[in-house]
């Protein structure tokens, strides 16, 4: 009797779980999704309310004559014309279409189509957009965003150096050594790891300035290498516990000195282990903030530009999501990489 | 106790895969039987089912006369032992007993007894404050099966419950879950795919393969009379050697031929092949019933490849073309790599075996 | 002899000393990166402008019409939170706990929240949160504003804002904290909850006595790490509502630092806040440290 209704109860158990299953990722991507879409809306769109879905991949363009010149209309999402500019200076039409519309547009053609608006009255013309106008724009418009971002890189680099080098000894000594103070260090490194960075970032402004790095690119790494070296120590050691020492052994029995045979057995094995240590040395250093705020004054991170074009009243909605998505693709990526890695570690490092 | 019946039982996984198929069975009360086949034949599925950890797809199971087809695990009164024993580590060994008997309802008297004669039987009455984590393999079986006995269950069930433990603690515990089953009673389903485990405990094995039943039988109907080549090789070490033969008739009687083989067979093991119409066969013969005989006593004439030492007895490996026989022979016998044997078969021990439907000619 | 004795203890000694050789570098730059600037500060907060003891830097922070906002705020927001994230992340933790088609991109998607830089998820509620941003552009387009109606998210109390700031750190973070858990539901073996199940246990049963017993430590190390990363929100609170409006801890330390550098009180207050947040933030990390069971002797494995 209750066998009759079993595959039903089956069916319907199954169709709520994968409408919760896309329930909880719909409730992820839409602000996603809205960051995305903002990062590519010309400035025009993005001062519409309600904000389009998409960005448009075309602009549709009436011109025809004005009061002081040329009257240039865009065509809207009812398919009506609205007046945008009215001007007789081409290049400051070409500079508006760029600028407010991303839609660039040469001088040269912008004369062609006036002449045929001279010539045959009403013009009506469709451009590409330009997606990437926000980006460029951002870069442009935003004080220092270009070198900040070299910068932000250099940090990110020096910072997998250090944590690297350092924290890659004391985790390949944690893996194949027992020796006296073991356990106190392993404590430590996690109780550091856990540690506020601004409660280092904040006396570091001093020892910095007496070593000459403060503001510059160096200081910051050293903050970050910090936190990321108990990590680096965490993902090394693991990784080199896994690698059975009896590889090494056999290496030398064959006739390899200890240290060659870590060269061409452990390393290799290790590489894929080290370069997940060296993303996650990235993304602390990439994403990281407020260190960076008390540690910069003149030679900012890119995070802080970003913070910073966020914090300002200047609210262009477009260009803030352009700045936030150049922050978020690098931290994506490597997350995807490193993916297992972290959810290992967000479930806790055990000793 | 009770007795379980499964009636055209059929487990499928997704759309395709069918891990047991039109399962039938009768364990009576108090038996021993074993599920025994090679990893992934369905066995362990089989058992889950009657545990109510998988669901039937099609069929019934029954319990006594309870249909329990349908009913989750908790009403269907089974215990199991399960391959990693399953004790709960956060509970210590006197709780992972005690706790199956509160889900059932019991008061704490009662439960303070149960606990202490069932962990005595299991020996672990010295362990109960332990937690499982300070016990070794062996002892968290114990446990398990403590735990098991506990609830006084209307059948056992035991996924490969032995298969996590050191060779020599294997067999000793063989002997032991042996005992407490006698003392218990207890009838009780055992999955293995270790054919000397299933010999040595069961009263009776039903090997499995692909998810279907092959061959149901005593541990002495098995070994001696395989109804195929698949349980013939499954069963026993060294498993049962096959020889491909051709039938040859004439004056003398009937003829097994080969390149390397000629036997004659006695009139009553000819009786065997009367109905058999084809002319190519198989030939199986246990090593132990190959014997050294005088050259002119002879149906096969060989040089030794190898000889394997064991102690209460020895085994011969000869070759024939690229195939491996193997012969058991007592441990006396002074055998030398290369030396010449003469082999002559025990006729009444041969098994017979369609090379097309790999099934036995006799039962 | 003698000789061939001395070289055999020398390479023994030698071995002895590697691991320490291969620490020291950490040990070396602990002390000069963490310990050293952190017991600086420490002995600078309680040193006056003169060089003299003293607790007025903490007499002023403690009496800072700031502070028991600030205390107040960041308490609501990690009491809040934590709990709240905690529990619908275990619910659909218990929901999900199974494999399905594309459960490795689900999972990926699921990290992205907590994988973004924090500005970046400043830039997505941004963007969000203002009167035409998506948010209710987006309840436009569902039917749920009408043409033009808006709503002024950002406006209002306190309170409204520390619900807000709450939901969002719950987008960031429940997805994240359902991935520790389910990483510790899968721990689990199925055995041990199915040995509940024949044993008689129903679902409740098995999931109270046998999975969350068992799921413990997981749901203390995600509370912990959750407690002390929330201890410290700040970027939100100052892209979102500004500064001062809503204090937090560690928004008054930047505040202090970056806003108003120049008053002659901002590096005693800064260094103050500081000093606050470092200790809550240790007893936190202790705590995570004791139940991760980093004090306890190992137990005896068999």
């Amino acid at each position: 009797m209750a066998s009759t209704f079993k595959p039903l109860i089956k069916a319907s158990r199954r169709t709520m779980f994968y409408l919760f299953v896309v329930s909880i990722t719909v409730m992820i991507i839409t602000p996603l999704f809205f960051l995305i879409s903002l990062s590519f809306l010309s400035t025009d769109a993005s001062y519409s309310y309600p904000l389009p879905l998409l960005p448009s991949l075309s602009e549709n363009y009436e011109l025809t004559t004005g009061e002081r010149g040329y009257l240039l209309s865009l065509e809207q999402r009812n398919g009506e014309y609205k007046t945008m500019l009215d001007t007789d200076d081409m290049e400051k039409m070409a500079v508006y279409m760029k600028t407010r519309l991303s839609t660039p547009i040469s001088i040269p053609e912008l004369e062609e189509l006036t002449a045929r608006v001279d010539h045959e009255g009403t013009v009506y013309f469709k451009r590409r957009s330009d997606l990437l106008n926000n980006y460029y724009t951002f870069f442009q418009i935003t004080r220092d965003a270009g070198p900040a971002f070299i910068r932000s890189l250099q940090i990110a680099g020096m910072t997998i150096l250090i944590s690297l080098s350092i924290g890659g000894l004391a985790g390949y000594a944690f893996a194949r050594y027992t020796f006296i103070g073991k356990n106190l260090l392993k404590f430590s490194t996690l109780f550091v790891r856990m540690f506020p960075a601004i409660a280092i970032a904040l006396p570091m402004v001093i020892i910095l300035a007496k070593m000459g790095f403060y503001d510059q690119p160096i200081g910051l790494s050293l903050v970050y290498s910090i936190g990321s070296i108990a990590l680096t120590i965490w993902i090394t050691s693991s990784i080199f516990m896994g690698i059975p020492e009896s590889l090494e052994e056999a290496a030398q029995v064959f006739g390899a000195t200890k240290f060659q045979a870590f060269l061409r057995v452990t390393f290799p094995l290790a590489l894929p282990g080290l370069a997940a240590a060296a993303m996650y040395a990235f993304l602390g250093a990439w994403n990281e903030t407020v260190s960076a705020i008390i540690l910069t004054q003149f030679n900012p991170t890119f995070s802080v530009v970003v913070y910073q074009s966020l914090v300002g009243a200047t609210g262009q909605v477009n260009l803030a999501a352009a700045g936030g998505m150049v922050m978020a693709i690098p931290s994506v990526i490597f997350t995807f990489f490193i993916r297992r890695y972290i959810r290992q570690m967000w479930g806790g490092m055990t000793i | 106790m009770t007795t379980l019946t499964m009636e055209k039982v059929t487990k499928q996984f997704g759309r395709n895969v069918i891990a047991v198929k039109d399962f039938d069975l009768k364990v009576k009360d108090q038996e021993f039987l074993v599920l025994l086949g090679p990893s992934g034949c369905g066995k362990t599925t089989a058992m889950r089912m009657v545990a109510g950890l998988e669901e039937v797809t099609s069929g019934q199971i029954f319990l006594g006369d309870r249909n329990i087809t349908d009913l989750p695990p908790r009403k269907r009164n089974v215990s199991m032992i399960f391959q990693n024993y399953a004790v709960w580590p956060h509970m210590t060994v006197y709780e992972n007993i005690a706790y199956a008997l509160k889900l059932k309802n019991m008061d704490k008297q009662s439960i303070d007894l149960v606990v202490q004669k069932t962990s005595g039987m299991a020996k672990i009455d010295n362990l109960l404050e332990r937690y499982p984590s300070q016990l070794s393999g062996g002892q968290q079986q114990r446990v398990a099966v403590a735990r098991a006995i506990a609830v006084n269950p209307d059948i056992f069930l035991m996924d490969e419950p032995l298969s996590n433990l050191d060779a020599k603690l294997r067999v000793s515990m063989r002997t032991e879950l042996k005992t407490i089953h006698h003392k218990a009673g207890a009838t009780t389903v055992f999955v293995t795919h270790d054919q000397s485990e299933a010999m040595s405990m069961a009263d009776r094995i039903v090997i499995m393969k692909d998810g279907e039943v092959v061959q149901i039988g005593t541990p002495d109907d098995v070994y001696h009379r395989s109804n195929s080549l698949f349980v013939a090789d499954f069963i026993g070490t060294p498993p049962t050697n096959f020889l491909k033969v051709v039938i040859k008739k004439d004056q003398e009687g009937t003829h097994l031929k080969n390149a390397h083989l000629n036997l004659l067979l006695e009139p009553g093991t000819a009786k065997t092949l009367d109905g058999y119409s084809k002319e190519k066969l198989i030939l199986g013969i246990r090593p132990e019933n190959i014997i050294l005989v005088n050259e002119e006593d002879a149906s096969l004439s060989t040089s030794c490849l190898v000889t394997e030492p064991q102690g209460s007895h020895q085994i011969i490996a000869i070759q024939l073309d690229d195939k491996i026989i193997k012969i058991v022979a007592a441990a006396d016998l002074k055998i030398k790599t290369g030396e010449d044997l003469h082999l002559n078969f025990k006729q009444e021990t041969l098994r017979f075996f369609d090379p097309e439907t790999t099934l036995a000619l006799s039962d | 002899m003698a000789l061939a004795i001395n070289t055999e203890r020398r390479r023994k000694i030698g071995k002895q000393i590697v691991p320490y050789l291969l620490v020291l570098p950490v040990l070396f730059y602990y002390i000069a990166f963490w310990a050293r600037p952190v017991v600086q500060q420490l002995v600078q907060s309680f040193t006056s402008l003169e060089g003299q003891f003293t607790l007025n830097n903490y007499i002023m922070v403690f009496t800072d019409l700031n502070f028991l906002p600030a205390l107040r705020n960041t308490s609501i927001i990690v009491v809040f939170s934590v709990t709240l994230e905690f529990f619908i992340a275990l619910l659909l933790a218990l929901l999900i706990n199974r494999k399905f088609p594309g459960s490795g991109i689900f999972l990926f998607l699921t990290m992205i929240p907590m994988a973004l830089p924090a500005v970046a998820v400043g830039a997505l509620w941004k963007t969000g949160l203002t009167t035409n941003g998506w948010i209710n552009s987006l309840l436009t387009y569902l039917g749920i504003l009408t043409e033009g109606g808006k709503i002024y998210w950002l406006a209002g109390s306190i309170w409204k804002l520390l619900a807000l700031m709450i939901i969002i750190d719950a987008w960031q973070v429940i997805p994240s904290i359902m991935i520790i858990l389910l990483a510790g539901l899968q721990n689990i073996p199925k055995e041990t909850e199915e040995a509940g199940y024949v044993f008689g246990g129903n679902y409740f049963t098995v999931l109270r006595k046998i999975t969350l017993p068992l799921l413990s430590s997981t749901i203390q190390t995600a509370v912990i790490l959750r407690l002390i990363a929330a201890i410290q929100i700040w970027l939100i609170v100052i892209v979102i509502v500004g500064f001062s409006r809503m204090p937090v801890l560690v928004e008054r330390i930047v505040y202090y630092h970056e806003e108003v550098p120049r008053l002659t009180i901002s590096p005693a207050m800064a260094s103050g806040y500081t000093i606050i947040v470092t200790i809550i933030v240790s007893i936190a990390a202790l705590a995570y440290l004791w139940v991760s069971g980093a004090f306890r002797r190992k137990r005896k494995e068999v």
